[in-house]
């Protein structure tokens, strides 16, 4: 079976700063790879040239053989890739289950007239809508939190929620940014389960950014490293944990820059 | 693309088929409008009647500006130019229609449309005006959802208070080219001899457009106000309303959540002016006159006061801060000249005790859900 | 030719105008970022207490001085009772109610600001008595037009410092909408406050005349009028002060911090309430001088406070703010000229009737092609 993520030799740079650089990474279906690198190395970046936020300079992305390249974020939402944020961006005065019904909109069909009359299924679709939501809340175990407005939910649950709004989506490739991020040991052993189990459960291929190597190192099956918005290693978690390049990147050696640009 | 059709959501696709249920709103909202018309206004009279008529004008234009700066999140402070545009277009859709059918600029409703019948039912509901004054009210609608249009695509470049002014420009050109237009034609055969083109630009300048016949009444305010509540509120419950929301909330996770942030935009704009634009056309056939002179930007801060104060987003909050905003002037009446100064001042300390608005984003029966849920147990779904 | 260099006089001068008005505007968005639509007001507070004082002075047309006009009454009614009133209350009242009811009871009764308020309103009166003095002495007669001046802009900044203190200072964490619909509420109650019989009534007046309005020169059959050069030479002067100020003080550096990032301005140091008061108090002096200028250039267009028309002049200077790049203080100059020129231009060879018009094309141009104004700078969203 062929790639269903491939990504050829991207790069952007702001002003002068070349933020990435010659990104390559092939990612087939369910596959669950790791995007790892010291803070500013442009893993952020990365992900928004894949979702279309920012534009890349050159190289190309495809997703299933479809050219992602000049398309809008939604369309590419639309084409099956789906996202987290790192600094959480929930609709905050919107009650939970909002949220992840919003992110089901670009499945509906009703139009605007369909909507003002509620005729041609729009009721059917709300309430398939509503259902669909319910199903992927109670999994991430939000089920009795529907009704609160999102930004009064717990920190952990917000992360959660994020990537229950972007699994209502239907995306083939989801990207997760630290995940784990400001969570509890206990609640990060949870995450791992529940990334296993909806990467099962949706038939997911996953990238994920974490800075949590535990949890890196214990449920991706490859790794690529950013450094300065190059890939300096990739390989499977033993491979990278012997590195000598990364093992350098990450502590440093005495002549070692001190000063990264964000 | 058709994995994805594979992967969309499981419909039941009774192809426009529009169930009873879906009526039944619009059929309560009729009988209400006509009941007050039949029984309330004379009941009143004629001070009342007009502060009732008055309210149902002002539910119209802040309920549809609900839509783009409560739910959408984008900043129009221009509301007022659609109103004035939808209402001249009205205004001389009636005007001149009335001269060309019926050769003079008279009253041609039913009852329905009366303010002085004695009973509803002494004669014909509706008359071949009443359809006149309602299609010069959807014309007004469309032309102002057009201009609507053409206002809302600089959303998609321009952000908060750059969108805001860039809204009261339009505004303001809008009301200075009707100020500029030629003068009104009177005489019934001068209008008759004219291409109906020319008419378009014969609206007044700037002495306003006048005669125009009155059609407006408590029905039709009450109608057209339950019809833009009925659609906000079900756009609302919808997958697009939200859509709408999460712009609101958050425009760059709103994208990546497949929200067609720029299709959505414009179309918020949209209908809130078809909307404001069928409230210049009741504002219009209520007064007799439309003067695009009166109808300026402090207008169209009435309207903003409205949404802000009835708390962002929140439909009821609008209509009830539309009602309080209508008749707290003429409660203030008493003291004449300090009327406009207590309202000032009555808005600025609402806005340093309340700043939230009065029912903040939620709705009122939001607020009063979590009681009964308590007393009833959490047996309903949302 | 003639009409060429007429219009382009006019554009000038009505130019610097609002260039003088967009100053204020464009300061404020600078620090606070909001809209102030009440600055408008401000300007027609200026036009109406040149007036007023012109009046209390002598210069009226039958020639004997008003004694006391009642708003100086009103005035000193007001801070000599309500300023010990509010000093009373905040010592008193204020911090149960705070417990009481949380952060939102204001804190803009603070500090000294009862007493600098009041020392202000009574020098003002002071300035007053000198306008009379000046007018009714034979040498000093000329300057009474400079005391005029100071006593609007004086008048103007204290107003502007009050609003600030009571409306907008409790307002500084609120969503911006609000800040913006209390700007609304306090520009309906300036406007209609005026229009009170003891204040100034609503009966447009006719602007005295300050100085003979004779030609200085005629050039290419244009007369150069004495009030046109006055009238642009201080606009200009007062914006060389203003540029001197922003860019050459201590305080003024405080400025452009705060502008630039108020958090760390408080860190660094700036007394931010301090720098943010200060710039209301500029702002609206500058506009009170617009609005002297702009009655002694036109004193026929003395319209009732609440007169849509001055909404109207004030939004065309907030639209030379925005031309010339919101928060950016020499471009609100060049925008206010170019507006100005603009407007007249199209007056004099295009439609007069369509005169606001242009304004507000160029404005929706403006922010299309270049949303930041001329001198602006973009600024981008980070993800």
């Amino acid at each position: 079976m062929s790639a269903l993520l491939t990504v050829d030799n991207i790069g952007i740079s702001f002003g002068g700063l070349k933020a990435v650089q010659a990104f390559a990474v092939e990612m087939r279906a369910g596959d669950l790879r790791g995007l790892i690198g010291p803070n500013g190395a442009g893993k952020t970046t990365v992900f928004n040239l894949l979702t279309g936020v920012y534009q890349p300079n050159q190289g190309i992305i495809s997703l299933g053989g479809r050219r992602l390249n000049g398309l809008a974020p939604h369309q590419i939402t639309a084409a099956g890739m789906s996202r987290t944020f790192q600094n959480i961006r929930l609709f905050g005065d919107l009650s939970v289950l909002d949220n992840v019904r919003i992110a089901c909109h670009l499945r509906t069909r009703s139009g605007l007239s369909a909507t003002i009359t509620r005729a041609g299924g729009q009721i059917g679709e709300e309430r398939a809508i509503t259902e669909r939501a319910m199903e992927l809340l109670a999994i991430f175990g939000l089920g009795d939190r529907v009704d609160e407005q999102a930004r009064n939910l717990p920190y952990g649950d917000q992360r959660r929620l994020e990537i229950a709004r972007a699994l209502a989506t239907f995306p083939k490739v989801l990207l997760l940014d630290e995940p784990a991020a400001g969570m509890n040991p206990q609640e990060k052993r949870a995450l791992r389960e529940l990334i296993r189990d909806i990467r099962r459960k949706f038939e997911l291929t996953i990238l994920l950014i974490e800075h949590d190597m535990g949890v890196v190192m214990d449920i991706c099956e490859r790794i690529t490293v950013l450094d300065y918005g190059q890939i300096i290693a990739e390989g499977t978690p033993a491979e990278i944990q012997k590195n000598p390049a990364v093992i350098e990147a990450y502590l440093g050696t005495a002549d070692a820059p001190g000063v990264r640009k964000e | 693309m058709l994995r994805m059709k594979a992967r969309s959501l499981e419909l039941s696709p009774p192809a426009w088929t529009i169930l009873p249920r879906n009526l039944l709103a619009l059929v309560v909202i009729l009988a209400i409008a006509i009941m007050m018309h039949a029984w309330v206004r004379p009941a009143v009279g004629n001070y009342y009647n007009r502060v009732m008529m008055d309210v149902g004008i002002n539910i119209v234009l802040a309920v549809s500006l609900t839509i783009v700066n409560g739910f959408t999140g984008q900043f129009s402070i221009g509301h007022a130019g659609f109103m004035t545009l939808g209402g001249y277009v009205a205004a001389a859709t009636t005007y001149y229609g009335s001269q060309l059918l019926w050769s003079k600029a008279a009253f041609f409703g039913g009852t329905l449309s009366s303010n002085t019948a004695e009973s509803v039912f002494s004669a014909g509901l509706l008359g071949g005006g009443d359809l006149l004054f309602v299609a010069g009210c959807v014309l007004g609608g469309c032309i102002a959802a057009g201009a609507g249009y053409v206002v809302g695509l600089p959303s998609l470049r321009l952000r908060g208070d750059y969108l805001a002014i860039v809204t009261l420009g339009f505004g303001e050109i809008i009301r200075v080219l009707l100020q500029a237009s030629g003068p009104q034609v009177t005489r019934t055969a001068d209008i008759a001899a004219k291409n109906p083109f020319e008419l378009t630009t014969a609206l007044g300048g700037a002495l306003g457009f006048t005669r125009v016949p009155i059609y407006t009444t408590q029905f039709w305010t009450i109608l057209f106000g339950g019809v833009t509540l009925l659609v906000a509120y079900r756009l609302k419950q919808s997958s697009m309303g939200r859509a709408l929301l999460s712009i609101r909330e958050d425009e760059v996770a709103a994208e990546a959540m497949g929200v067609k942030t720029t299709r959505m935009k414009v179309l918020a704009f949209v209908i809130a002016a078809f909307f404001a634009g069928m409230g210049g056309g009741l504002y219009a056939h209520q007064l007799g006159q439309i003067n695009a002179g009166e109808l300026g930007f402090m207008k169209s801060f009435d309207f903003v006061i409205m949404v802000v104060l009835g708390g962002m987003g929140s439909i009821s909050g609008a209509t009830l801060a539309a009602i309080v905003l209508t008749v707290l002037p003429e409660l203030l009446r008493g003291v004449a000249e300090y009327r406009m100064i207590v309202y000032a001042l009555l808005l600025i300390v609402m806005m340093l005790v309340r700043p939230q608005g009065l029912f903040g984003v939620r709705e009122a029966w939001e607020l009063i859900r979590p009681l009964t849920r308590r007393m009833f147990g959490s047996g309903a779904k949302a | 030719m003639t009409k060429f260099l007429q219009t382009l006089m006019d554009g000038i001068s009505i130019g610097s105008l609002y260039a003088l008005i967009a100053l204020g505007y464009t300061m404020v968005y600078g620090i606070l970022r909001f809209i102030n639509f009440a600055h408008s007001d401000i300007f027609v507070l200026g036009a109406w207490l040149s007036f007023s004082v012109a009046l209390c002075a002598g210069w009226t047309a039958s020639g004997a001085p008003l004694l006391f006009p009642t708003w100086l009454w009103t005035v000193l009614i007001v801070v000599s009772v309500l300023g010990p009133l509010l000093y009373v209350v905040e010592r008193t009242a204020l911090p149960a109610l705070r417990s009481s009811l949380g952060p939102r009871v204001p804190h803009a009764l603070a500090g000294g600001f009862v007493v600098t308020a009041a020392v202000w309103a009574w020098v003002l009166v002071g300035l007053v008595f000198l306008a009379r003095a000046t007018t009714a002495s034979a040498s000093f007669r000329p300057l009474t037009g400079v005391v005029i001046l100071v006593i609007a802009m004086g008048g103007c900044g204290l107003a502007g410092y009050l609003i600030e203190r009571l409306a907008y200072k409790p307002l500084r964490a609120a969503p911006r909408l609000n800040v913006l619909i209390t700007a609304i509420g306090i520009s309906l109650f300036l406007q209609n406050s005026g229009q009170l019989k003891f204040l100034f009534g609503t009966q447009p007046q006719k602007m005295p005349e300050l100085m003979e309005n004779k030609p200085l020169a005629v050039v290419a059959g244009v007369a150069i009028n004495r009030v046109d050069v006055i009238g642009a030479g201080t606009a200009v002067a007062l914006m060389f002060a203003l540029e001197w100020l922003v860019f050459h003080t201590r305080l003024g550096r405080a400025m452009q911090a705060v502008s630039y990032n108020t958090r760390v301005a408080s860190l660094m140091g700036i007394d931010v309430d301090r720098v943010i008061s200060f710039t209301f108090v500029l702002g609206s002096a500058l506009a009170a001088a617009a609005g002297f200028l702009f009655v002694m250039k036109l004193p026929g267009a003395l319209r009732q406070p609440a007169d849509t028309g001055w909404v109207l002049l004030g939004l065309k200077a907030f639209v030379a703010a925005v031309v010339g790049g919101i928060g950016n203080i020499r471009g609100a100059m060049l925008g206010g000229l170019f507006i100005g020129l603009l407007e007249y231009f199209g007056v004099a060879y295009l439609r007069p009737e369509l005169r606001d018009v242009y304004v507000f094309v160029l404005l929706i141009i403006v922010l299309l092609v270049r949303p930041s104004g001329l001198l602006g700078k973009a600024t981008v969203e980070k993800v």
